[in-house]
């Protein structure tokens, strides 16, 4: 009997551990060690990102390795895995910054100085393309007059009453909307702004930005808050013919005009603290912010290339170029007023 | 004495790795909090608990009708097309509530698919303000009530199935009408398989992360990941999934009391099968739209969906690495039945030899893995490896031991394991138990061994048991996202995620060819299953 139970517990011994370690075996294998790689953490995940990076691989030899996910969980991810991360990747200023305390400078080369212009950069992380957050309306009900000498401010006057479509306050690209002004104006008006803008919705937020613009188009709304690449993107027919034909019955606008400008925002890389190949980091870093690499986003993506020499996509160039961006608000300040931000939003109602 | 030690310990530990989830939740309720937890009290934690219900209640409302109404018309009634119905209305099984989100989207949003089969009936016009819209919470009320209710429809259908024709001869002789009978015989006895089913969906329901983060909807599942994410507050993050515990528990006690009196209710003697009755013509009309309907809104329609993007957008062909997720997928679903399977059989055999009262104990209190969400076992999974990594780094001289667990394969297995281990070891208990006693005893007078009367006898008998719970697992691992989400490693997309990361992107009609995918294999596996379900001999 005792002889028997040996022998079974001996096989099932053996079995627990072979299966444990065929496991650990294929996994460390799925993620062997190259010792020529970089992981990044992306929250930004277009497939051009990933053509991006084999140009990359191909260039250096430095092997790309990338886990993508929403920018929350990422970055859970890379303070539980400390010494794995060595990129985070993501679509905003705002989430770059409240990130800081994860990341470590060393994005000072001078190749990223000359590069970057300094506003949309810091030493932990560093913008690879921009975009502008601007208003859209419809020619057919709104008139230039009405339009004249708008102002991210004046969208919560009466006038635009039961006629303004925006994402909900979650959205990081509001909250980093909302930390700007702020900034510029203070937080009780920004209080009382909220207010007025939740006063002015045509309909309680929902729907990503595309979503607005289609509202716009559809008659919804008048007039609707939304980034710049989302317009591009319709009108490249990529989301198909009836978006297209939509998109034309929509014209952006830049607010701001006569002030401080528009309201401008980065997708940017940032240099997580403790990173194991901080140096190929900082390699794909210049190689994102080369005019091949820049070309190859703003032709994917429709965003505003980083460096200067390289044009938009065409389809961004006939939007308007010779608009005045915000350059005084430095967007560092999307993350530390990004609490302000949420509160006031939430205070005033704005779902 | 020793051998009931051996099982007594390898037991426990299975079970403690099984309750690390509800352990380390439990704990973190007594620790400190940061004051996002007032600001949550005073603002959003009525709104979480608010949503939570709205959602939970009307979906139990619509599962209820959906599911009892077709099952009571496939099983009493012969119309055209009922055998069809019977198996074809689990179909929507496949579908995870967040594919069925998507398809929402995609048809009735201004200039989606509604706009455009318009455009092509009747000709240009601006048909947006005609097209109904559902909001964040209608949507996902809708989503997760057509992705749950085949729990219903099955558990009612078999219970239905086991009704002895008696009592509604008994009804007939009382002089009720059909429906009298319905309300009074068969809806009662049936009661306690449409509680369990129910109660089933409640658990789904209030631990979905999918559908209701697509909508953008705060519940108490999406409150508990935004407290850890937004506001870096773990014990936040646990006091809530302390609530959603307590809720999901209770609808669990629920779900094992009605099995058990569900049990009471299965006929012995004198039982006879029903006799379908036959409908034709006009009368035949109702159930078969109602259930040609079901089936369309829940598998059909959101299949098509998916069908019509990626023919309409087909550069996705080339940019998803369709052959590699398949094969990240076999190997997650290979690896998490061996590992599943194997343990489960053990367990279920250590129990069986030691005849211990306590491992059954043990046993059962491991089986909580499968009430917990996902979202909550990922976010203490990694809380607890974080944890017990820095212990050992700090006492012990080994390096950073974080990465065998987060970001792994062994990792992902593990909670896979912790997730579904009540699945599997349940399944096999049920059948583990139905061989005699005397069978063993007849071995080893034979002279077998425990090891070979285990290879010899119990694993060929419960061949077609472990076969389905393959099958279960297999469906369950495909669907599962956000563990997978929170947990995987580099360069590894699964269908779910893929599909997944490209809805939040804003890239729905890239999402359709994953989807569709998860959806075909989700498919072949019920209907495989399908065959052992639906046998009344099961």
């Amino acid at each position: 009997m005792e002889k028997t139970m040996n022998k079974l517990i001996k096989t099932i011994g053996f079995g627990i551990v072979g299966l444990f370690s065929t496991i650990l075996v294929a996994s460390s294998v799925l993620a062997d060690g190259h010792s020529k790689e970089v992981n990044i953490f992306s929250a930004r995940h277009y497939d051009s990102d990933v053509q991006l990076y084999e140009k990359f691989t191909a260039k250096t030899g430095i092997k790309v390795n990338v886990v993508s996910g929403k920018s929350g969980a990422l970055e859970k991810r890379i303070i539980a895995e400390a010494g794995t991360a060595d990129l985070y990747i993501t679509a905003d200023a705002g989430r770059l910054g409240a990130f800081q305390a994860n990341l470590q400078g060393g994005l000072t080369s001078s190749t990223i100085k000359s590069a970057v212009p300094s506003n949309f950069r810091t030493s932990k992380w560093v913008g690879i393309a921009k975009r502008a957050r601007i208003v859209y309306f419809a020619p057919e009900r709104v008139s230039g007059a009405e339009l004249a000498g708008l102002t991210y401010e004046s969208l919560a006057d009466s006038k635009w009453r039961g006629r303004l479509v925006i994402r909900a306050s979650n959205n990081i690209y509001n909250q980093s909307l909302v930390a700007s002004l702020i900034k510029n104006n203070g937080k009780g008006k920004v209080a009382e702004w909220s207010k007025g803008m939740v006063k002015n919705m045509a309909r309680a937020p929902k729907g990503n930005d595309r979503a607005q613009i289609l509202a716009v188009a559809a008659g919804e709304a008048d007039i609707a808050v939304a980034n710049t690449y989302y317009l591009a993107l319709m009108l490249s027919g990529k989301k198909g013919a009836e978006q297209q034909a939509a998109a034309k019955k929509v014209k952006p606008f830049f607010p701001n005009q006569d002030g401080r400008g528009t309201h401008m925002n980065i997708s940017g890389a940032g240099l997580v603290k403790g990173a194991p190949n901080k140096a190929n980091a900082i390699k794909l870093v210049e190689f994102l912010l080369s005019e091949e690499a820049q070309n190859h986003i703003v032709n994917n993506t429709f965003e505003y290339p980083m460096i200067a020499g390289v044009s938009p996509h065409p389809l961004v160039v006939n939007m308007g170029l010779d608009f005045k961006q915000d350059l005084k608000t430095k967007v560092v300040n999307y993350g530390k007023r990004q609490a302000d931000a949420l509160e006031v939003m939430t205070a005033a109602g704005w779902k | 004495m020793t051998r009931y030690n051996i099982w007594f310990y390898i037991s426990l530990f299975i079970a403690g790795i099984v309750a690390l989830p509800i352990i380390t939740v439990f704990f973190s309720f007594f620790s400190e909090t940061s004051n996002y937890f007032t600001l949550l009290k005073n603002t959003f934690l009525f709104d979480y608990i608010n949503n939570s219900l709205i959602i939970l209640v009307s979906v139990l409302v619509i599962t209820f009708f959906i599911g009892v109404i077709s099952a009571y018309f496939v099983s009493f009634y012969d119309f055209p097309f009922s055998n069809f119905f019977s198996w074809s209305l689990i179909l929507a099984f496949a579908i995870p509530g967040y594919i069925f989100g998507f398809s929402i989207i995609a048809f009735f949003e201004n200039y989606g698919t509604a706009y455009t089969i318009l455009t092509n009936l009747f000709g240009e016009h601006n048909y947006n303000p005609l097209i109904p819209k559902f909001d964040s919470l209608v949507g996902s009320i809708i989503a997760i009530s057509f992705s749950l209710f085949p729990y219903v429809f099955v558990l009612t259908r078999s219970s239905f199935l086991f009704q002895s024709n008696n009592y509604i001869e008994v009804g007939k002789n009382l002089g009720l009408t059909e429906k009298e009978t319905f309300l009074k015989i068969i809806l009662p006895s049936a009661r306690p398989a449409i509680i369990a089913g129910l109660a089933l969906v409640s658990m789904e329901c209030l631990s979905d992360f999918g559908t209701v983060s697509f909508f953008s909807v705060n519940t108490l599942t999406t409150g508990i990941y935004n407290s850890w994410l937004s506001y870096d507050d773990l014990n936040t993050a646990n006091q809530i999934s302390f609530i959603l515990l307590i809720f999901i528990l209770l609808l669990f006690s629920v779900e094992l009391y009605s099995r058990r009196e569900a049990k009471y209710h299965q006929p012995s003697r004198g039982f006879k099968p029903i006799n379908k009755i036959r409908l034709t013509g006009k009368k035949s009309i109702i159930p078969f739209l109602f259930c040609l309907t079901i089936f369309f809104i829940s598998f059909v329609f959101p299949v098509t969906q998916m069908i019509f993007w990626t023919v309409k957008f087909p550069k996705y062909f080339q940019d998803i690495d369709i052959l590699k997720i398949n094969l990240n997928t076999l190997y997650l679903v290979g690896l998490a039945s061996i590992f599943l399977v194997f343990i489960s059989l053990l367990i279920n055999f250590g129990s069986r030899i030691s005849k211990s009262k306590i491992l059954n104990y043990l046993t059962n209190f491991s089986i909580s893995g499968y009430a917990i969400p996902g979202v909550i076992l990922a976010v203490a999974f990694i809380t607890f490896f974080s944890n017990l990594s820095d212990l050992i780094t700090n006492n012990f001289n080994i390096g950073n031991t974080k990465n065998l667990f987060i970001g792994s394969i062994s990792g992902l297995i593990l909670a896979y394991f912790v997730r579904f281990f009540s699945l599997s070891f349940n399944g096999i208990k049920s059948s583990y138990e139905k061989i005699n006693n005397s069978i063993d005893e007849s071995a080893y007078l034979l002279g077998y061994s425990k090891v070979k009367t285990f290879s010899k006898i119990h694993v060929p008998y419960l061949k077609n048991n472990i076969i389905l719970i393959v099958v279960l697992i297999s469906l369950e691992v495909i669907k599962e996202l956000p563990i997978t989400m929170i947990l995987r490693p580099f360069n590894f997309e699964t269908f779910a995620t893929q599909a997944f990361v490209y809805a939040s992107q804003d890239l729905l009609e890239a999402a359709a060819l994953p989807s569709l995918f998860l959806i075909g294999w989700s498919t072949i596996l019920i209907l495989f299953s399908t065959k052992y379900i639906l046998s009344p001999k099961n």
